[in-house]
């Protein structure tokens, strides 16, 4: 088969040979979703988690199953009986008073043999205070931190803030407070057309025929992305790299060979036809997007002379041209000022109250359903329970796959979720 | 170290989290909540659980009721292991492929969650009566097929003895995506609790296959580690709040996009009065006086809400066509091409029955 275009999923899990190894037929499900390309990311991700806590431990298996390549549990405790019982990754009591990151990393790296997995006995603040623990903790290409004290973690997010090469997730429940978060309506982001089987062809027609006449080729949030401003002048080649895309990419819907369309994807829709009109569709649609991509190469070179960039990552951009999307995060802390950090002794509903009170303002008048949140943080304040660990574990592990294998878009904010009414919302977006 | 401090194999501070909750009340308890002993007994002493299902769902749910305190769990799985199951169904290893999931769970789990008792049953859950299903308190779905899921769905309605509140059986029903529903509306929950997520899904559900450019069809739906996880929480977390009462449930249908950001939309799925399973009422339906008994059968199948495949037909002890048993079958053939007219008068009750359904449905027939 011809490999002049990158594969895409049903090309990367369609010629899965008769006889497949074990690790594809293992990994076959995922690879429907993220394709060999998310998987490679994943083979090659480097994952530092801190603390081996229950919700920690959940991420970490949502994690090593699909096969990340290496993680290390940062934990110099002891396991305490209170731990016992709410891990899986432990072994009930007889685990009390071992090392939880050791008794952790050994259940969790038999959930599959492909990942490598160590535990790290130091701690954290004498890590981040020499030089080489600072080099250390960049070396990663995921952080994961779980609950902990405000100080350490301003650190650690400063430190990661200003060597951009490692993102991070940072995980938080019970022991500081939250600010009130509202509830988000339900918005659905369909991106990929689905046809009803039993549609008919004409109506199917009908349906999309504004798509002849619409106004834009591009959509407006390509637009925006096209113009914006650089953030830094980072020597980072991804960035450069990137950057350099874009403005090709603006570049090619401007030049008069594009009729200012943004490069067709070769990928056709779903539609109700004869396997021959399809097929011919289909070889239009391949020469077209062939010469789409040979257009925006030439205006690349013409463009960037002197840079060199790897042909697989234009041939993923060029093809995913009608995806792209940029994040601008902010760093951990910025949005909440500084709350001081809230030991268990004091979480009562008055502090709490008092607490988010100064935050947002004396004048402000705090909503009801506030009260509500804070009874709940003082109900409990330090509980990990095992099924909030679960569903955070879930949540974490998803955004880390998103960031690692660089599909689908990460949670820009904070995500606050509500398990008494089951709901979610997002806050803090940039 | 320690050890055990009581028969029950629990040790000191062994729940010390999940007891933050259990010892005192919040700010969305019902009234109701027995605070402290009362509470912890009934959890971990009485309660008793029923999951169906031992996949992607099913092992997520084990390890998460185990850890929250219930002591005495039941699972039915039909299946056995295979190894594309391995990169989410965690309770397996490769060393167990081709063993009943059921029995491997069950074992996996006493052995990493001490005092906790997993009693499997490796077979459907058609097998079981209801007897069976009348000893648990409380019922958790992690099932892969609608069909199955209308089946306990339907055969827990019917358990319920308006004398008898123990009857009363909360089902919760956990879902990934499903692209093979073919169904109109989501699944029939009526009453009961459901937890769901669904990507790119709509409240009318089509059917969607994957196309490959091949214009092969396939109906492989991928599967991940977190999003079971996220899914089989919920629906223990409800799972735990409703055996102890010690927050408000979900009311009642929770979806979650992932793939954007978080998408979340938790919504009241009303009862429909008319619906077959829970309505209560006599099915209305309106044809023409022209059709044959053959024809009836054919639009009850097709009818997405029903899900009957191979129907049988009476009205009062007058056979109209019956699927079974053979000779039976034989003896009501003819009926197949006389008009439904012929037989029924206008506004005249027919029941429908069929080995899909455990229940029997009442259908008025109005001729146009």
């Amino acid at each position: 088969m011809l490999k002049t275009e990158s594969i895409d999923i049903e090309q990367a899990t369609t010629h899965i040979q008769a006889q497949p190894d074990n690790k594809t037929r293992r990994y076959d499900r995922q690879l429907r979703l993220w394709a060999a390309s998310g998987q490679a990311a994943l083979e090659s991700a480097r994952l530092l988690v801190i603390s081996a806590s229950a919700t920690s431990t959940s991420i970490l298996k949502n994690l090593v199953l699909p096969g990340i390549g290496h993680f290390t549990i940062l934990d110099p405790k002891k396991v305490t009986p209170a731990d016992a019982g709410n891990n899986f990754f432990l072994n009930g009591h007889s685990s009390i008073g071992k090392f939880r990151a050791e008794e952790a990393v050994s259940l969790l790296r038999e959930l599959n043999d492909s990942v490598d997995g160590i535990a790290d006995l130091r701690n954290l603040d004498d890590i981040l205070a020499k030089e080489d623990g600072r080099e250390w903790i960049q070396s990663f290409s995921l952080v994961i931190a779980h609950n902990l004290d405000q100080d350490i973690l301003d650190t650690l997010s400063q430190l990661l803030w200003e060597n951009p090469t490692s993102p991070s997730l940072i995980v938080h429940n019970g022991a500081l407070p939250k600010t009130y978060a509202e509830k988000q309506a339900f918005k659905a982001n369909i991106r990929n057309l689905s046809q009803k089987l039993d549609e008919e062809n004409f109506e199917e027609a009908e349906a999309q025929a504004f798509r002849l006449w619409s106004e834009s080729p591009v959509p407006s949030d390509i637009s925006a992305t096209l113009n914006l401003p650089r953030l830094d002048q980072s020597s980072s080649t991804s960035s450069t790299a990137f950057h350099a895309l874009l403005q090709t990419l603006r570049a090619f819907i401007n030049s008069p060979e594009s009729s200012g369309c943004l490069p067709l994807t070769s990928t056709l829709p779903d539609m109700k036809t004869d396997t021959e009109s399809y097929v011919k569709l289909q070889i239009m649609y391949k020469e077209q997007a062939k010469g789409d991509n040979a257009l925006f190469k030439t205006i690349l070179k013409k463009e960037f002379p002197d840079l060199s960039i790897d042909e697989a990552m234009v041939d993923a951009f060029v093809k995913n041209a009608h995806h792209i999307k940029v994040l601008r995060g902010r760093r951990w802390g910025t949005w909440d000022k500084d709350p001081a950090s809230l030991g268990p002794a004091n979480i009562t509903e008055e502090a709490l109250r008092t607490e988010v009170q100064s935050l947002v303002g004396q004048g402000v008048e705090l909503p009801e359903q506030l009260d509500d949140a804070i009874g709940e943080i003082a109900r409990a304040p330090t509980a990990d329970l095992p099924n909030s660990a679960a569903f955070l574990g879930g949540m974490v592990a998803q955004e880390a796959i998103k960031m690692i294998t660089k599909q689908y878009v990460p949670v820009n904010g904070y995500c606050v979720i509500d398990l008494v009414e089951t709901w979610t919302g997002i806050v803090g977006q940039p | 170290m320690n050890g055990s401090s009581s028969s029950s194999g629990d040790w000191h501070d062994r729940y010390y989290h999940v007891d933050q909750i259990l010892d005192r009340p919040g700010p969305r308890t019902d009234p109701s909540f027995l605070a402290g002993d009362e509470v912890k007994d009934f959890l971990r002493n009485k309660c008793k659980i029923l999951v169906i299902g031992a996949g992607g769902l099913g092992c997520e749910i084990l390890a998460n009721l185990a850890l929250s305190g219930f002591k005495d769990i039941h699972v039915i799985d039909m299946d056995t292991i295979d190894i594309s199951n391995l990169n989410r169904q965690f309770l397996f290893r490769q060393k167990d492929v081709g063993q009943p999931k059921a029995i491997v769970a069950a074992e996996f789990i006493m052995n990493r969650v001490p005092g906790v008792k997993v009693t499997p049953y490796y077979g459907k859950i058609q097998d079981k009566d209801d007897d069976y299903y009348l000893q648990f308190n409380l019922v958790i779905c992690g099932l892969d097929s609608v069909e199955a899921r209308r089946w306990i769905n339907a055969t827990l309605v019917n358990l319920v003895d308006p004398e008898n509140p123990e009857s009363l059986k909360p089902l919760i029903d956990g879902g990934t995506e499903d692209k093979k529903l073919d169904t109109d509306d989501p699944e029939h929950i009526g009453w009961l609790y459901s937890v769901a997520l669904a990507r790119a899904k709509e409240f009318k559900i089509e059917g969607v296959t994957w196309s490959l450019t091949q214009g092969v069809v396939k109906n492989i739906i991928p599967a991940i580690a977190s999003t079971n996880a996220i899914i089989a929480a919920s629906c223990c977390n409800e799972a735990f709040k409703i055996a102890t009462s010690s927050a408000a449930y979900l009311n009642n249908y929770f979806m979650l996009i992932g793939t954007d950001a978080v998408y979340s939309y938790t919504f009241e799925h009303e009862r429909r009065a008319e619906c077959p399973v829970c309505g209560g009422e006599s099915l209305d339906i309106t044809i023409s006086k022209e059709w044959t008994v053959d024809r009836l059968i054919e639009m009850l199948v097709e009818k997405q809400d029903i899900q009957i495949k191979k129907p049988s037909l009476a009205s009062g002890t007058k056979h109209i066509y019956f699927q079974a048993p053979p000779q039976l079958e034989e003896a009501t053939r003819p009926n197949l091409e006389k008009k439904v007219s012929d037989l029924i008068p206008d506004g005249g009750e027919i029941t429908v029955t069929a080995s899909s359904l455990p229940f029997s449905l009442s259908l008025r027939i109005n001729y146009s």
